[in-house]
């Protein structure tokens, strides 16, 4: 099993931060995997996407042409990244910045208002962990109770008094969107 | 940060982390992508260990700053991106002339000239066969995971010093840039002793001096000689390779780096359609392993280089099977890695066509 995981949206919307908090918890499940950023001129203008690979044996290449699963935070990332999605793939998308259509048939597609929910939490700052928790609600590898452990490594000591609104917004994620 | 609890890192980080855990008591560097998160991290920890942290003026300050450092027999280390590591070609000349135990770190980015700053292997003739003056040998060392990014840092610094010559760790943008679990373990390497050359003020006993340049022809023939000692020496103990599933191959796929990773998942793809294919791979660029290669071209097996460049290790392999068997090339210049898909239609092309010269994709 190796299945790979785009996540995109603009510079701020804390992308690169779902990855990194992805690719923990799949790290503390026991897994392979790879988390590869762009670092080219993209990053320096809009919008910026992280790369995940999850493998049961070694992860090849950390950086592919097409991904089984995209996250996407804004219009620009759907736009962009509905092309790469694999056939039989899903692209889980923010409603709140993204509009609801259907560009291809052969792929999967999950709307949910990744943005509003946040506010309704009180900070759009945590709106990567809504996602996350929807992205978790729709694929079976990724699992909502490691990304908290994920997010709790990745915090270290010194944030701890965020792990309480950041699990009720994946929580509320996860929640978002009934299958 | 030592011990065996695995974490997710950069490889960039990972690198200046293991310098750290290696001794590292000198940095001297100055930014460029895809590299310079090692010297935004060391900007950080090197002066909390009360160690020296430079950004230099210039990559050429930059290696010139280390070759200074480590003639007092201190471990120090600079980190640079292809361009700029073209800018310490005659620097390193000038250590494996005065034998001085350099570490450079180059995560390569694509030229020639500027380029841009996406990956590629570009460097392997700048770092095998250098730009610099003058018969040298560097030892070169290419990690193909963030751990071997730990693992091969370590060893860089031990054999610097073990045998007073440049060490040249070639990672490439997406092995600098990408994290994955790793762990950083001990520096399993002995303390080397420095003291019979190191430049440490004459007090109490007689004065020394490190120079490469030779007025007595006589002592200057004798000291690339005995240079060349030195790198047979380094040839017969430290070559070092990996293989996969050899033994029945009649096609070995031949990669070094970060591209070990495709054509090991290429093998298993291969595999499971009926195709006899194994995986080598160099773990020392410099001294490379020819003679395994070899002995393997002598028993039949055909070689399939893959890497990102117009061919540069090709040659080497090419070299090594002297026409005892084929040698075909699977690559592109530089950007886009050659996804595992390629690769495995390439060699089935191979397959279906006998041996082809080269497969530029």
């Amino acid at each position: 099993m190796e299945k790979n995981f785009i996540i995109a949206g603009f510079g701020g919307q804390g992308v690169l931060l779902a990855g990194t908090i992805l690719a923990n918890s799949f790290m503390l499940a026991d897994k392979n995997v790879t988390w590869y950023p762009c670092y080219g001129a993209e990053m320096r203008g809009g919008t910026v996407n992280c790369e995940i690979v999850v493998s049961d044996t070694e992860v090849s290449s950390v950086h592919k042409q097409d991904t089984d699963y995209a996250l996407v935070l804004n219009q620009q990332s759907f736009d962009k990244f509905v092309q790469r999605v694999k056939t039989g793939g899903t692209i889980v998308a923010n409603s709140t910045l993204v509009a609801e259509t259907k560009p291809r048939a052969d792929i999967n597609y999950v709307f949910a208002p990744m943005g509003d929910l946040a506010n309704e939490l009180g900070t759009s700052k945590v709106t990567n962990m809504v996602a996350l928790g929807v992205l978790s609600s729709v694929v079976d590898v990724v699992d909502k109770n490691f990304l908290a452990l994920g997010f709790e490594k990745v915090m270290g000591d010194k944030k701890k008094d965020l792990i309480p609104l950041n699990k009720k917004a994946l929580e509320i994620g996860f929640d978002a969107v009934k299958i | 940060m030592e011990s065996n609890e695995k974490v997710l890192i950069k490889g960039n980080y990972a690198i200046a982390q293991a310098a750290v855990n290696a001794g590292l008591q000198c940095y001297f560097g100055y930014p460029i992508t895809p590299q310079t998160e090692i010297g935004e991290y060391l900007s950080g920890v090197m002066p909390e260990l009360g160690k020296a942290y430079v950004c230099a003026e210039s990559e050429l300050a930059a290696i010139n700053m280390v070759l200074g450092a480590v003639s007092t027999g201190v471990r120090a280390m600079t980190t640079s991106s292809s361009c700029a590591v073209a800018l310490m070609q005659e620097a390193l000349s000038y250590a494996c002339g005065d034998e001085l135990p350099v570490v450079l770190v180059n995560v390569m980015r694509a030229g020639p000239g500027l380029g841009y700053i996406y990956p590629a292997q570009g460097d392997y003739n700048q770092s095998v066969y250098g730009g610099g003056n003058g018969d040298y040998k560097i030892i070169v060392l290419a990690p193909s995971t963030v751990q071997e990014c730990i693992d091969y840092t370590y060893r860089a610094f031990y054999l610097a010093q073990k045998y007073r010559n440049p060490v040249i760790l070639l990672a490439d943008g997406l092995l600098g840039q990408m994290m994955e679990p790793a762990s950083f373990g001990e520096n399993p390497y002995p303390e080397v002793d420095v003291s019979s050359w190191a430049l440490t003020g004459a007090k109490s006993r007689e004065g020394r001096a490190i120079y490469s340049v030779g007025p007595d022809e006589k002592k200057q023939i004798q000291h690339i000689y005995n240079l060349f000692e030195k790198f047979e020496l380094i040839k017969k103990n430290e070559t070092s390779y990996e293989e996969f599933n050899i033994e029945d191959a009649d096609i070995i796929l031949t990669a070094f780096g970060s591209m070990t990773r495709n054509i090991k998942a290429a093998m298993t793809v291969l595999r499971d359609k009926g195709l006899k294919v194994g995986c080598f791979r160099p773990v020392t660029l410099s001294p490379f392993p020819y003679e395994r290669i070899s002995n393997l071209a002598k028993l039949g097996k055909k070689f399939v280089v893959v890497e990102m460049n117009m061919g540069q290790m090709f040659k080497d392999v090419r070299y090594a099977v002297n026409g005892k068997s084929e040698v075909s090339l699977i690559n592109r210049p530089c950007g886009e890695w050659l996804s595992v898909e390629e690769i495995v239609s390439a060699v089935e092309n191979i397959y279906k066509k006998g041996a082809c010269y080269a497969t530029s994709i």
